[in-house]
């Protein structure tokens, strides 16, 4: 079987002992590092402790973890925001990363023209971004506004706006930062409704979330983080109750 | 290198849309919008040539040009390493969210300062062809303003381009990390100002005082690329002509006045195109941009996890 040319078994994501060490230097200044620069200490922060994880075409997998587990670090590692300490992550196809709705917006830019800016960042042509206007303003429902500069947009229109564009770039991997929860009622569905139709199609998304309902609802797969390495795996309905009771017991660390 | 030259021509569209979007954005909310661009140096000279004809005195013919000449490559230099201290911050929730690669903001920046300098050199040729047809020079003699040397333009353009996106390079990666930066280069191009010929010519500092005793003077003046190229934009785009170095003075230093009791102008001869300074501005500025390059891929995975 095939999807989108690629063998089914063949994993879009593929990390191998991924780790991620950050340097809270106190060097803040020319001053202090002109002066220390022999002294100068750098502490190290391990965000990621070794993480291996291997994602399919269709699959959808839900990260959970308390704050500070490393699960944001991880999304970004895969975004190429980062780059490894050391290990790999190799991303297999396009990528459209939802890791903050309207991070790519220009305040004083209309939508029209803050959708061909943000589709050619994440790697469309001109001439695609023409061909899938229509799509994207009708799905984000902004018809009205679309063309006035996205300053006057409230957070719900550019969260709708985000998303129709990230949704409509054929992206092979979808990165999702809790950003589900946005819209109204109705939008959201929509979103759902589109989520499952990207992973029918074959697409493989990996989000971060807090909201347990959102993970029963979508995720086919569940990664417990915590302190850095994964500690649990499995289906939605093992993970999520030891997850809950895990971090509710008293006395033990999460 | 190559491998990133590489993934930046591999997102060349992107280059392409952020300048449109920067040149887009600076003049979105104004009335006048991109005509201040060219209001601006015109009021600048302006006021500098009123300066200088009117107040101190200089009567070279045709001052004006030799200003805008000087002052066009000047203030993209300006204008270009202004905006690039603040390229990587202004946009670091950009780049922390998304991934490009990260040089496309200061050459973003560079190349639409340099849309900027092209039409301000459209607007000096305007300039000349209205003196040209309005203001004869003395005696009513129409001189055609253009002449040969213009063909050293494009090079001359091309060290301006690399000199500024080099320094652009470094100074916003190097602004991300220590912010006093943008401050340290707004007082040195301040002072830079001072010490490249817009003002005044170059023939003043070969024939002042100081130079005739230190003739390292002149030499060290124009090791400078900035200045070298503020002198190599007069001659190819301007006639050479006799400039004003200072009035007549007689041997015990005091000046010689007229009938009417005015200092005599002493005018010299101009110094042609000194090939040697602009030889040695080429190497810098080429220099400058491969140093900067490197430096910036170095240190570019950083920017989003400064401390």
């Amino acid at each position: 079987m095939e999807v989108r040319g690629k063998a089914v078994s063949d994993p879009t994501i593929e990390i191998r002992d991924l780790r991620k060490q950050f340097r809270l230097s106190h060097t803040g200044s020319i001053k202090t590092a002109l002066l220390w620069w022999r002294k100068r200490q750098i502490e190290h922060l391990e965000v990621l402790r070794g993480i291996d994880l291997e994602v399919r075409p269709g699959e959808c997998v839900a990260v959970i973890g308390r704050n500070g587990a490393g699960k944001s670090t991880m999304l970004s590692l895969l975004a190429r925001v980062y780059r490894p300490t050391s290990g790999s992550v190799i991303v297999h196809g396009r990528i459209a990363p939802l890791l903050e709705l309207g991070a790519g917006f220009h305040p004083d830019l209309t939508g029209i023209e803050n959708i061909f800016f943000n589709g050619i960042i994440l790697g469309l042509t001109r001439q695609e971004i023409r061909k899938r206007m229509d799509e994207i303003v009708a799905f984000s429902e902004l018809e009205h506004h679309i063309d006035a500069p996205v300053r006057t947009y409230s957070s719900g229109m550019l969260a709708r706006l985000g998303f129709s564009i990230a949704m409509h770039v054929d992206a092979d991997v979808l990165l999702v930062d809790e950003v589900l929860a946005v819209g109204d009622f109705e939008f959201e569905r929509k979103c759902f409704a589109k989520i499952d139709k990207f992973k029918a199609d074959g697409g493989t998304i990996l989000f971060v979330s807090h909201e347990m309902p959102d993970v029963r609802r979508v995720a086919t797969r569940c990664v417990w983080l915590s302190k850095g390495v994964i500690r649990e795996e499995g289906s939605p309905e093992t993970i999520i109750p030891l997850y809950e009771a895990g971090d509710l017991a008293p006395g033990v660390a999460p | 290198m190559l491998a990133e030259f590489k993934e930046l021509w591999r997102f060349r569209e992107l280059l392409f849309s952020m300048v449109q979007r920067d040149l887009k954005i600076r003049y979105k909310n104004s009335f006048l919008g991109f005509l201040w661009s060219l209001l601006n140096p015109l009021i600048t000279v302006a006021t500098m040539t009123v300066v200088f004809q009117l107040i101190l005195d200089n009567h070279t013919p045709n001052l004006g040009a030799y200003i805008f000449a000087a002052y066009l490559p000047y203030m993209f230099f300006q204008l270009c390493l202004l905006d690039s201290s603040q390229s990587i911050l202004l946009n670091i929730q950009l780049i922390k969210k998304i991934y490009f690669p990260r040089e496309i903001l200061p050459l973003a920046g560079a190349i639409s300062n340099f849309i900027h300098f092209l039409l301000g050199i459209l607007v000096l040729f305007a300039f000349l062809i209205v003196v040209y047809i309005f203001f004869p020079g003395a005696g009513g003699v129409r001189v055609w303003p253009f002449h040969s040397g213009i063909v050293i333009l494009p090079l001359l353009l091309f060290m301006s381009f690399s000199l500024a996106t080099g320094f652009s390079l470094l100074i916003s990666a190097a602004n991300t990390f220590y912010e006093d930066v943008k401050y340290i280069v707004a007082v040195l191009l301040y002072l830079m100002f001072f010490l490249c010929p817009i003002m005044y010519f170059s023939e003043k500092v070969y024939y002042s005082l100081f130079n005739s005793t230190h003739p390292w003077f002149y030499r060290l003046y124009n090791l400078n690329p900035i200045a070298a190229l503020c002198t190599a934009y007069r001659k190819a785009l301007l006639d050479p002509q006799p400039v004003q170095v200072g009035n007549l003075s007689d041997a015990s230093g005091h000046l010689v006045l007229d009938a009417k009791g005015q200092p005599i102008p002493l005018m010299k001869d101009a110094i042609g195109m000194d090939w040697k300074y602009v030889a040695i501005a080429f190497l810098f500025s080429v220099a400058i941009l491969l140093i900067g390059y490197h430096v910036f891929n170095r240190l570019k995975w950083r920017f989003v996890e400064r401390p």
